[in-house]
């Protein structure tokens, strides 16, 4: 991969606006060379991208058709068993949850900090310490958010419960009940990416023209009339982003499953992460055909749910 | 173009993330054809060898860290220029085993690690240790202080295969305000679950409101509880006598006695003489010292932190743990973590450094002081008599209820305790199925039944797997 043998590749003969002559004999070996330059400056990418991406890809899938010993490494190969394990009530149950999971991080989840957002811009005095009250979730680590919210909701010490009994509303059994399990986990991650999510959208709002919006108000758009038909179209790449990262987010989720109900009670906050993390690493599992299975099953949402996004919310997003 | 190409970069990216979640796991293979042998060492293996720095690592935070360290300090300092141990924290035990696993596939092994007691056929699987009797065998050590409850757990055989470090049992913890309160007697604790509930229907406290204040009894869905409640009925937990005449095929969770118990919680939350809660310890903890549960099953570990929590709120007293049956005649399982000695991979030199830190930690003044700085039962009959410990004990009589629950535990294989290479998702499985019965109404014997069904596969595979 030197430069003269670039050069040598012979070039389309018939060229209508070639060059002259001796300007052509010094072009073509510098395109050559930018070309070359190009390659190279990819090339720390396309390795991390070969290491951390792509032979990752061939080991799980390699992976998912061996068996394991008890120390996890690879035995002998198993075919299909894994993939078969997976057509279990068990398992879709792991992804219906797992969906329910996301559509409710993601609507809430970007919903509420665009709710936040849109009077925040209004420069009123102190808004700077509402915005960076609200965006302080995003400081917070997954596991202490986690550890933090299992406290507050502490059925002993938890002072949410302690309002609610001043409200005189019975508090609910928050991580033992199956639907306020999940609804709580939902809750807590729904809290952190909300912060960072009123970043983004903030800075959206905060983006808008002054200018297009007083025309749409001479025009007779005004309040939430204006809202929908001009401020959204205008920082929907924010929206989408926001949506896009809050999905990721959500898809992902082990953490808080974990540290606040460990996928229970009795599994009923089992998501395909969490599935993996425990097959994988829980309770001395160490069954990574298993695991990798259920990982390329979760490549297979990922990348169905970037072709949706991609595909057909992108279309609406208005780029300047 | 530009949105294409941006489409089509960012699904990738999206899709890789995922990919990498899926992979982050690959074991790399590595067959350690130099593995060190299981013979121990003599104690001249040390001559001539200069400081040999060997790696511990442990699951012990917090007080218990800061304990750990003072002895290791102490050791090092006895020791200056032959051994000196660096401490490695690897946070909870499921973790420090995953390290374990995955340090053995990579030939970074520390010397000394702390495994808790249903890994324990798994460490003998791993066939990566020195069996501790190996050294007591070679040293002509007298190992009648270890008290025999305890190295009953970790003994397979005859053979004692790691040394016992930090153990501990349950005990049932009272609420003595609460108690004296309701008009009963805290000397004299529920002994049964007719009994506990008999006593929770008084404890239980509501306000104007009709809302439950107090709770008469709660505690955490905990695999370990189940175990100990088959083990205070002398019944065995899995087959093959426990797993210690052959290796086990089944857990036997679907027994009458473990449906009468899960439909006896079951019957507790649904009166409201007990609230709701999961298999999270550390939430029924903060539940018992809050005082919103008048009783609660805890470990002896728990005593000191229950004390320091509590302390000018209300006074706590303890309980043998209680049994399903008035006639249940065995005694709880006496658990919690040991120590094993690595062998892959090392030489002599280095176990043997190992043993002769593994041996200080468990003489009776290294257990003292780790007793009474932690609240862990002393491994050590020894121990116990020391100066430090009698004057601990004496400020602190709800131990004694422990000290007198062992004594009177038979050693029997039921309350030896089951050994079973799947032994933690075991416990997993059975804490789903109280979850199951009690949180969500399944039918016990029908949750019980399930689970029982679902880990013969993980035990088989298990079975099959280090059979060849």
């Amino acid at each position: 991969m030197t430069a003269p043998t670039l050069t040598a590749t012979g070039a389309p003969a018939g060229h209508v606006d070639r060059p002259p002559e001796g300007a052509r004999r010094t072009a073509r070996p510098a395109r050559a060379r930018e070309a070359l330059l190009g390659l190279l400056f990819t090339l720390p990418g396309l390795a991390g991208l070969g290491v951390f991406v792509v032979f990752p890809l061939f080991q799980a899938v390699y992976l998912s058709t061996r068996g394991n010993d008890i120390l996890g490494n690879p035995t002998r190969s198993v075919g299909l068993r894994h993939f078969h394990e997976l057509l279990t009530p068990a398992f879709g149950t792991v992804l219906w949850q797992t969906l329910v999971f996301t559509v409710l991080v993601v609507v809430p989840g970007v919903l509420l900090p665009l709710s936040l957002a849109a009077p925040m811009t209004q420069r009123l005095p102190g808004m700077r310490i509402f915005r960076t009250a609200f965006a302080l979730p995003f400081a917070y680590s997954v596991s202490a958010a986690s550890v933090v919210w299992l406290i507050m909701l502490n059925p002993g010490v938890s002072p949410v419960n302690w309002v609610l009994g001043l409200l005189g509303l019975p508090a609910p059994n928050w991580t033992t009940e199956p639907g306020w399990a999940m609804a709580t986990v939902v809750g807590v991650t729904v809290w952190m990416v909300s912060g960072f999510n009123l970043l983004v959208l903030a800075a959206g709002l905060a983006g808008v023209d002054e200018e297009v919006l007083e025309a749409a108000r001479i025009d007779g758009a005004t309040g939430p009339r204006q809202f929908v038909s001009i401020v959204l179209p205008l920082i929907s790449p924010s929206l989408f982003f926001a949506v896009v990262t809050t999905t990721l987010t959500a898809l992902q989720a082990l953490g808080q499953v974990q540290i606040m109900t460990d996928g229970g009670p009795n599994g009923h906050t089992r998501t395909l992460v969490y599935s993996i993390f425990d097959n994988a690493f829980h309770n001395n599992n160490s069954n990574f055909g298993l695991a990798s299975a259920q990982g390329l099953v979760l490549l297979v949402v990922g990348v169905l749910i970037a072709v949706v996004q991609f595909g057909v919310l992108e279309r609406r997003v208005h780029y300047r | 173009m530009r949105t294409t190409l941006r489409r089509v970069a960012v699904g990738l990216s999206l899709a890789a993330l995922t990919a990498t979640a899926a992979a982050c796991g690959s074991a790399t293979a590595n067959d350690d054809a130099a593995a060190g042998g299981t013979e121990a060492p003599a104690a001249s293996a040390l001559d001539g060898k200069g400081e040999v720095s060997i790696d511990f690592w442990h699951a012990m935070s917090g007080k218990n860290g800061a304990a750990l360290q003072q002895l290791t300090d102490q050791f090092n300092a006895k020791n200056k220029g032959r051994v000196k141990v660096n401490l490695q924290f690897k946070n909870t035990y499921d973790d420090t085993l995953s390290a374990y696993k995955a340090a053995l596939n990579s030939g970074q092994a520390p010397d000394v690690v702390q495994v808790y007691d249903i890994g324990t056929r798994f460490m003998i699987d791993s066939k990566s240790t020195v069996p501790i009797q190996s050294f007591v065998d070679v040293d002509k050590t007298d190992t009648s202080d270890i008290q025999p409850n305890i190295a009953g757990y970790y003994s397979v055989d005859g053979k004692l295969y790691s040394m016992p470090f930090n153990t501990s049992m349950p005990l049932l913890y009272l609420n003595k305000t609460a108690f004296t309160k309701a008009g009963l007697d805290p000397a004299n604790p529920p002994k049964t679950l007719d009994e506990i509930t008999e006593a929770a229907r008084k404890l239980t406290v509501k306000d104007a409101g009709g809302r439950v204040t107090q709770y008469g009894f709660g505690a955490a869905l905990y695999g370990w509880f189940l175990e100990q409640w088959t083990a205070a009925g002398n019944q065995e937990y899995c087959d093959q006598g426990n797993g210690r005449d052959g290796r086990g095929t089944t857990v036997k969770l679907a027994t009458d006695d473990h449906v009468k118990l899960l439909a006896w919680w079951k019957k507790m939350v649904d009166e409201g003489l007990a609230p709701k809660l999961d298999s999270n310890t550390t939430t029924a903890d903060n539940a018992f010292t809050a005082g919103t549960v008048a009783m609660t099953l805890e470990s002896t570990g728990s005593l000191g932190g229950f004390l320091t929590s509590t302390q000018g709120k209300f006074e706590i007293g303890t309980g043998n743990y209680p049994k399903i049956n008035a006639t249940d005649a065995g005694g709880p399982i006496i658990g919690g973590a040991s120590l094993w000695v690595v062998g892959k991979g090392k030489d002599d030199a280095r176990k043997r450094a190992a043993w002769e830190f593994v041996k200080f930690l468990a003489d009776k003044d290294s257990q003292a002081t780790w007793h009474t700085s932690t609240g862990y039962f002393p491994i050590s009959k020894g121990a116990l008599e020391t100066e430090v410990d009698k004057q601990w004990v004496a400020q602190r009589p709800q131990f004694q209820t422990a000290i007198t629950q062992l004594q009177n535990t038979p050693l029997s294989k039921a309350t030896q305790g089951c050994l079973l290479g799947a032994m933690p998702q075991a416990r997993k499985a059975a804490e789903q199925a109280m979850q199951a019965a009690v949180l969500s109404g399944t039918d016990p014997r029908a949750a019980l039944q399930q689970q029982e069904q679902a880990m013969t596969g993980p035990i088989k595979e298990y079975n099959q797997s280090v059979a060849g």
